[in-house]
């Protein structure tokens, strides 16, 4: 195995947001992403504020009129984590799949769902 | 919250989340039809040159270019806005850019054939010459999406 997990973006929404965002579009607007990933606005909201903190995810804010609207784009320090992810993803369900006492390997190095970032934003 | 090791499906999920942001990508009515018009006229020029504005300057056919111009760079735009997706060419590589490519080559090709055949008096087979090449730019202008809308199937650079 020489993928790694991230553990920050090892919860499922927050693969799901940063996997979308790392499918070819440049900037992903609120609703688009929301609806593609099946997520409520509040969770949306939630996660992406982690990622941005997280320095996984830029946020543009803009407005058409009255109506606000967030722009969502993935930075190459959350594609890079994004990538090794899937790859380690990938070998898990290959292991998976063909039952391979690796397997046991991988799923006994657990990520920790409360982790923080590698990289953790300054307070200041 | 979920965990995507927990979950065999989790790489299976992103496939079928990512299929959904690429339905997203349809062009809405006014897309295709701006997009049309603004073919028509650009391949209206030669027309308006040789017959129209014959001893006349030329720049009222130059303003119908640059608006046709600017009607082009602005629909992208509104498709952004209107899909939710902000697509830029740099991230595609396979027929979007293809497409691309084979719109510009189309534009030059056709404008050359048409004036060349309307400076030999051949008025119909330029007209036909023009109205294929907007049919050819629409063809285009969807192979095009719906290379974009692979490329988002696919997951871009990061599947």
């Amino acid at each position: 195995m020489t993928a790694r997990p991230d553990p920050f973006i090892h919860p499922i929404t927050r693969l799901s947001i940063c996997g979308l965002l790392a499918a070819g579009a440049d900037w992903v607007e609120f609703a688009a992403l929301r609806d593609a990933a099946g997520i409520s606005d509040s969770v949306l909201s939630k996660q992406s504020v982690a990622l941005e903190d997280a320095g996984y995810v830029e946020v543009r804010k803009g407005a058409v009129g009255r109506r606000p609207r967030t722009w969502f784009r993935l930075t190459a320090q959350g594609r890079q984590a994004l990538e090794d992810h899937l790859a380690w993803l990938a070998q898990l369900e290959e292991a998976v799949s063909a039952g391979s006492p690796d397997v046991t390997q991988v799923t006994a190095n657990p990520v920790n769902r409360r982790t923080r970032p590698r990289t953790v934003p300054s307070p200041d | 919250m979920r965990d995507a090791a927990g979950d065999p499906a989790a790489l299976e999920l992103l496939r079928m989340q990512r299929s959904r942001l690429a339905d997203r990508m349809r062009p809405p009515w006014w897309y295709l039809t701006g997009s049309a018009i603004a073919w028509a006229v650009l391949f209206a020029g030669p027309f308006i040159l040789q017959y129209l504005l014959h001893g006349v300057p030329r720049w009222p056919s130059l303003i119908g270019t640059a608006a046709a111009l600017c009607l082009l760079r602005l629909l992208p735009w509104g498709l952004a806005r209107a899909t939710g997706l902000a697509v830029r060419l740099r991230n595609f590589r396979y027929r979007g850019r293809l497409a691309l490519i084979a719109m510009i080559v189309v534009w030059f090709a056709a404008s050359s054939t048409e004036t060349f055949l309307i400076r030999h008096g051949l008025l119909v087979a330029a007209i036909v010459v023009a109205a294929l090449a907007v049919a050819a730019q629409m063809a285009l202008l969807q192979a095009r999406l719906r290379g974009i809308r692979q490329e988002l199937r696919a997951g871009g650079e990061a599947a």
